[in-house]
């Protein structure tokens, strides 16, 4: 008898071992960023996977250069991840989406009650043809970095006029600090952050919408007016002798070391900051750029970071969602993104009550949230506009920065590269999902 | 039911056999990548949509009149001569130059064979360093007093495609030391002897000598050196992304920027096909001038 027992239990292992291991299900989540920026989504996929047995997610981090090169043959093999992050807006999921390599997510919206969550402006900048195709996460902005102490060792109150910053500027190049304002242009991409805001601020969150949607052109006065101007500052010495030989990574070690004393950037840098700076982080805070002309308004740059898609072909949609649901609407997510510096889109009241937000992160959010009544702009224009505008925006802001390109030409050629996106209908028109 | 292994056809076969696994990897991962980047080339594809279609020879003729493609084709041409002059010039005189040293001769050749088993990204991060403004070859320039020299070398239009092709340059030339070392070492030292006796010096036993004895060897190194040089991606990727603006723009990342960022695999596939009828010319034009000089 005892026999017996022992064998039909080493049978009944033998054949529910396979069937075990089946029912867990891998959610495989490819996630862009720069090393250290990313940190959070290991945390939060741990957490989740302590709490469901039955699914396993796996996270894959890569950087922003290399992620989507690696993702698209990914995808159009039929493989790559269940769950992934990526551009949103007219311009860079509209391939993805004529193809059929993401998955429809207006049934999940609704069963979720993702509306209670994501705002509509992000769903229309996430949906096409009446469907949802992504959940529009990671709330970013952009503003002027600075370095308090500098500021005091020298006289300089936080400029909130263009001649306040025209003499803050003086003061800090007379002090002998030839890089007033960091710029690592050497990458190409943080030149754009000033594009996206000088852009917004000369047009308008209304001039903006009507070339993204409407029938606006990138030779539209107040962008050449904007180019312009960043041409001159560039020409009178703010961004030092030569931003585009300094990468980004390289300017912001200067940044926190205290060499420089303003750089404009985002709250992703804020966690590396931290561990550059030690206790001098207390030195650092953040201002919105004070007007660039009399009489014109400050909008704060509000962009989602990235959207969330589904695979269509992934067998885990189910676990993928219920993931999505875990980081972005659950309290537990929401805290341990804020903590991380991440914003969750939505309502952030309850989060924020348990979540320990880092100063400077808090700092940049005022900045924001101080001019949210004039409208918002985008934050990175080069992420939802197609490719083939953001390699002509790339190189001819470098060239504006050379002195080698009027802003009139490039516009232009903005324009052109623009236009013919448009005509090969490589630009997705967003515009909100049926109501239910 | 087994073939004599005597047999005509069995001595026939047996090579083909002996080749077969290493040609089943050769097909599977160069001819046939290659074949389908000749397909695509014909077509629209943006790499994404399953859809492509058949465009004729739409992609070449846009490469004619594509005004950055020439540029780049310009870049990757005076990259390729800095690179060749260095690994295959300076790399011959190393060469030389050690195999007439015994003292720390290992050390050197270690120290000189060292990059090159680098992964290029790890290299593409110590130079961007190094090549800041007020990175460390700016810092040693101004200490020993040509700090006229010194320069934003990442940001110059006339500096950053030669300094980017030193760069690559330092972590290849140690292969080409080590080639013309073996060849050197085939070289027969009664040659020497012979010059000597008849009064040369060592520059013209290098001349008369040395040169002559190598050729073959400078083959293999040049063409290696010209094919590696063309295809060159990650130093410059990973440093300038082919800026500033297109100063630095060579065929292999305007091909990767139209192909896999702008989403026109066809067009980045015809770039491709261009960049390795480019290298077959290159290489046949060589071999060409070599036999006829070998006769």
């Amino acid at each position: 008898m005892n026999n017996f027992v022992r064998i039909s239990a080493v049978a009944t292992t033998i054949a529910v071992l396979p069937a075990l291991v089946y029912a867990q299900s891998e959610v495989v989540v490819w996630v862009a960023g720069e090393p250290g920026q990313t940190n959070v989504y290991d945390d939060l996929a741990a957490t989740y996977n302590a709490q469901n047995s039955d699914v396993t997610i796996s996270v894959v981090k890569n950087s922003s250069d290399l992620f989507n090169p690696a993702l698209i043959p990914a995808l159009s093999a039929g493989e790559g991840p269940d769950l992934f992050s990526f551009g949103t807006g007219p311009g860079q999921p509209a391939a993805l989406i004529a193809g059929g390599l993401v998955a429809d997510l207006t049934d999940a919206y609704f069963e979720n009650d993702w509306g209670s969550t994501i705002p509509e402006g992000i769903v229309v900048q996430t949906s096409s043809d009446g469907k949802l195709w992504a959940f529009g996460n990671e709330v970013e902005t952009t503003g002027m970095f600075y370095n308090k102490a500098i500021f005091a060792e020298n006289g300089i109150e936080v400029p909130t006029t263009w001649a306040e910053m025209e003499a803050a500027v003086a003061t800090l190049q007379g002090a002998g600090f030839n890089t007033p304002i960091g710029l690592g242009a050497a990458d190409k991409w943080p030149i754009s952050h000033w594009q996206s805001m000088m852009f917004g601020r000369y047009a308008g969150p209304e001039g903006i919408e009507n070339v993204l949607f409407g029938d606006g052109a990138w030779t539209d006065a107040p962008f050449v007016a904007a180019s312009a101007k960043l041409q001159e500052m560039g020409q009178a010495g703010w961004f030092g002798s030569t931003p585009v030989a300094i990468g980004y990574g390289e300017l912001m070690d200067r940044f926190w070391a205290g060499e420089v004393p303003m750089t404009f950037t985002g709250p992703w840098v804020i966690g590396g900051g931290a561990e550059a700076a030690g206790d001098r982080i207390d030195d650092f805070s953040v201002f919105a750029f004070p007007p660039f002309e009399d009489g014109q308004r400050i909008h704060p740059t509000n962009s989602i970071g990235s959207g969330w898609y589904i695979r269509e072909s992934s067998e885990n949609k189910e676990a993928a969602i219920d993931f999505m649901n875990y980081m972005f609407a659950s309290q537990d997510g929401r805290v341990a993104l804020l903590n991380a510096g991440t914003v969750p889109v939505g309502p952030l009241e309850e989060a924020l009550s348990e979540a320990q937000m880092p100063a400077l992160a808090v700092d940049i959010w005022k900045t924001s949230d101080d001019y949210a009544a004039n409208g918002s702009v985008p934050a990175f224009l080069d992420t939802i506009t197609p490719g083939s505008l953001t390699t002509v925006s790339y190189d001819g802001l470098q060239a504006l920065l050379l002195d080698v390109m009027t802003p009139e030409v490039f516009t232009a050629e903005m324009q052109s590269a623009w236009a013919a996106a448009k005509e090969a209908g490589e630009i997705m028109l967003p515009g909100g999902i049926a109501e239910r | 039911m087994f073939l004599d292994p005597d047999s005509k056809l069995a001595q026939r076969l047996n090579p083909i056999l002996f080749l077969l696994p290493a040609l089943s990897i050769y097909i599977v991962f160069a001819i046939y990548p290659t074949y389908s980047v000749l397909e695509y080339s014909f077509t629209d594809w943006d790499g994404i949509n399953p859809e492509r279609n058949f465009v004729g020879l739409e992609n070449y003729q846009k490469l004619f009149s594509d005004k950055i493609f020439w540029e780049a084709f310009r870049n990757t041409f005076v990259w390729s001569g800095v690179i060749i002059v260095i690994n295959v010039g300076l790399g011959l005189v190393i060469a030389a130059m050690l195999a007439r040293v015994w003292k720390a001769r290992l050390l050197i050749q270690t120290c000189i064979v060292l990059p090159v088993v680098i992964s290029p990204m790890a290299v593409a991060t110590i130079w961007r360093w190094m090549y800041q403004p007020t990175g460390v070859i700016n810092q040693v320039l101004e200490k020993i007093g040509l700090g006229a020299f010194a320069t934003p070398w990442l940001g110059s239009p006339d500096a950053v495609l030669y300094a980017l092709a030193f760069a690559h340059s330092w972590s290849t030339i140690g292969l080409s030391v080590i080639i013309f070392l073996a060849g050197l070492q085939a070289v027969d030292e009664d040659l020497y002897e012979a010059a000597r006796v008849d009064g040369a010096n060592p520059l013209q036993s290098f001349r008369y000598v040395t040169l002559p004895a190598l050729r073959p060897v400078t083959a293999v190194v040049f063409i290696l050196t010209l094919t590696q040089s063309f295809k060159v991606f990650d130093i410059v990727w990973a440093t300038t992304q082919g800026g500033p603006i297109r100063f630095s723009e060579i065929l292999s990342t305007y091909m990767y920027k139209r192909g896999a960022l702008e989403n026109q695999y066809g067009y980045g596939s015809a770039i491709g096909v261009a960049l390795l009828v480019i290298v077959s010319i290159a290489t046949i034009i060589y071999m060409q001038i070599q036999n006829r000089q070998d006769r």
